[in-house]
């Protein structure tokens, strides 16, 4: 049972990690690639305040996403939890699966025309005597993007989670005084805390790689680190550099899952 | 059943025409009754039967569809939970596993707007007088299922409420530990003079501990009154049938001459002697019940007369022993005797026996 998945694992997930690692050292001349043990490409990228701008531009990005998508997800996510009979609830449920059956770079291209100077949006901004705003290639476009892409999956995850809040708790909580708001905060989102936090976990690794949002919503100018893998393969098959970028975004991830998870399952007391 | 209508300071709860409804079902019919101060009361039934959600309405997690309920001399209806002082022990504890033991017991209090020194100081009161004040900074799933109920009292008592309440707390344990639980709680109610209203479903559990106990069956109160009125003298075939310590004959009244009532049963008419303010018209369908303890058991051959029945087996029970009979209608018989007393029989089972009693240990009952 367990030797056709370590197989599998080996083949498509370990085998190219180490040849990303190992391309990484190798150097390119003449627009042809070469295998070398060279820290040339590490230097060059880790020296590099565009690099590290994108970094940062990067990290503040899906930081923002998941944060801001767990934060208005979180009500959505309760009402379907808690108030609505199970019947209207698988009904929801199917709804917020119905948006992965579109393309995602469709959607992204749709909200272009909400979102453009002269888009829908605008001109119903204008109708009612507000200016026009710049929205299409800013950063608040890219949110809006990857708020797009990761508001239904957040909500389902916290459904999922918030379903096995024991409902004794609750009324255990209100019982002991404590009022229905309050126990949202104190009881119920403690009791979700593992699905809320791998909720923004994934939020945050979709919108950290993400590509689409960053590009035609944000405009690609100033790059995201996915942006920037993109541009260095580009010119000059610089495939090298390209993995040392791609190397540093898997270490962060690698990162902050762990330590998100960490703090997901952290439990309290001796 | 016969109420008051004033509310006494005797009387920490009471129950007027209550009536509960979920849609069409209905969970609890007309319901009156009275919880006095200070009273351990027992709330009793099989699976719905309306128990638990009696407690529920007391506690406020439920309203009443009709009728009204007092706490303390103030009409409770449609006050919500959180305004109430009515702490509960739920069945599945309920603890909070995110916090520590001891952040659980402050819990209450932190709600209450509580100082943290001083609602650290009054959780770990009531962890020492629980004796579980070691585990205090442990989380709760590292904690036996006897002192996670002893953090679960604590947490409840720890605003030194009038009342608590209890839904069936106990059944998760094992057996040994049950024992033990229902010694603590029984002391405590005691040591603290407050009314604990304790749902169950153990007639073990609701007899060794309560004051008083309420009989439900099918959303209805059957019978209310301690543990001896209830066991010695149930009030109707039902509540006999339940506490299942008794046999129970049906039969047809047939003559009632004073105090010397004839009841006709399978088995042929029987003389008992009514008690109280039974009603009935010769005609009407009437039962008795005889204790296991007061069955009689002599050789078939003998001249004692009686029903002859047939030994079917038995349980030992610690000094005496339950012995099972079966009558040539198919109706099961249960006698309880010392070992001694069966052996002097040469008491064996697959015979046939004649069991007889007095007319004294007969106790008249309606059917239900």
């Amino acid at each position: 049972m367990s030797l056709p998945l370590l197989f599998w694992q080996v083949a498509f997930f370990l085998a190219p990690l180490i040849f990303l690692i190992a391309i990484s050292f190798w150097t390119v001349r003449n627009f042809q690639m070469e295998p070398d043990l060279n820290l040339k490409n590490w230097e060059r990228i880790l020296t590099r305040g565009v690099f590290w701008d994108a970094y940062i531009r990067t990290m503040i990005y899906a930081t923002v996403a998941a944060l801001f998508t767990s934060l208005i997800a979180f009500p959505a996510s309760y009402a379907i939890s808690f108030k609505l009979s199970d019947k209207t609830r698988q009904w929801v449920v199917f709804l917020l699966i119905i948006p992965f059956f579109t393309s995602y770079l469709v959607r992204v291209y749709s909200l272009q025309v909400f979102l453009s100077d002269a888009g829908i949006i605008n001109a119903l901004l204008s109708k009612v005597g507000i200016p026009t705003m710049a929205m299409l290639n800013t950063p608040f476009g890219t949110l809006v993007g990857l708020v797009t892409l990761c508001l239904p999956l957040v909500i389902l995850l916290q459904v999922f989670s918030l379903g096995f809040v024991n409902r004794d708790l609750v009324e255990a909580a209100h019982n002991l005084r404590c009022g229905r708001l309050r126990t949202v905060l104190q009881v119920i989102v403690p009791s979700a805390r593992v699905g809320i936090v791998i909720a923004a976990l994934f939020a945050f690794i979709l919108s950290f790689g993400d590509f689409v949002s960053p590009l035609y919503l944000g405009g690609g100018n100033p790059p995201t680190l996915s942006i920037m893998i993109t541009d260095i393969t580009k010119s000059g098959q610089q495939w090298p550099r390209a993995s040392v970028v791609a190397l540093m975004m898997i270490s962060t991830l690698l990162v902050i899952a762990f330590a998100a998870i960490k703090f997901a399952y952290r439990e309290r007391g001796k | 059943m016969i109420m008051t209508s004033t509310i006494t300071s005797d009387t920490i709860v009471k129950f007027d025409s209550v009536i509960k409804k979920f849609g069409a079902f209905v969970a609890v019919e007309e319901t009156s009754f009275d919880i006095r101060r200070g009273e351990f009361l027992a709330i009793m039934g099989s699976s719905g039967c309306g128990k638990t959600t009696t407690l529920r309405m007391l506690a406020g997690l439920e309203d009443p569809t009709e009728g009204n309920i007092y706490l303390d001399g103030e009409r409770v209806n449609g006050k919500a939970t959180w305004d109430r002082d009515t702490p509960m022990v739920w069945q599945s504890l309920a603890l909070f596993p995110f916090l520590t033991v001891q952040e659980n017991v402050e819990f209450s209090l932190k709600m209450r707007g509580v100082g943290k020194k001083e609602r650290a100081e009054r959780a770990r009161i009531w962890l020492e007088k629980m004796q579980i004040l070691e585990f205090a900074d442990r989380n709760i799933s590292q904690l036996s299922g006897g002192q996670r109920q002893r953090v679960a009292l604590a947490r409840a008592l720890v605003t030194e409420p009038k009342i608590l309440l209890l839904d069936e707390p106990l059944s998760a344990l094992d057996a040994h530990l049950k024992v033990r639980m229902q010694a603590v709680l029984s002391n405590l109610q005691k040591d603290l003079g407050i009314t604990f209203v304790y749902v169950t479903h153990s007639m073990s559990e609701a007899f060794s501990m309560a004051d008083r106990v309420i009989i439900m069956s099918r959303g209805k109160v059957e019978q209310i009154g301690t543990p001896q009125e209830i066991y010695h003298k149930p009030k109707n075939t039902f509540v006999a049938e339940f506490l299942g310590s008794a046999n129970i004959f049906n039969g047809t009244l047939s003559d009632v001459a004073g105090n010397n009532w004839t009841i006709d049963t399978d088995y042929g008419s029987y003389i008992v002697h009514p008690e109280g303010d039974l009603a009935k018209q010769t005609g009407e369908a009437l039962s008795f019940i005889v204790s296991a303890e007061n069955i009689r058991i002599s050789d078939a051959s003998s001249s004692a007369g009686g029903i002859i029945a047939r030994a079917i087996g038995e349980e030992f029970v610690g000094a005496s022993a339950t012995v099972y009979f079966e009558t040539a209608i198919g109706q099961e018989i249960k006698v309880q005797k010392s070992h001694h007393e069966l052996a002097a029989l040469n008491f064996a089972t697959g015979k046939d026996y004649a069991l007889t009693w007095d007319s004294a240990a007969c106790y008249v009952l309606p059917q239900s």
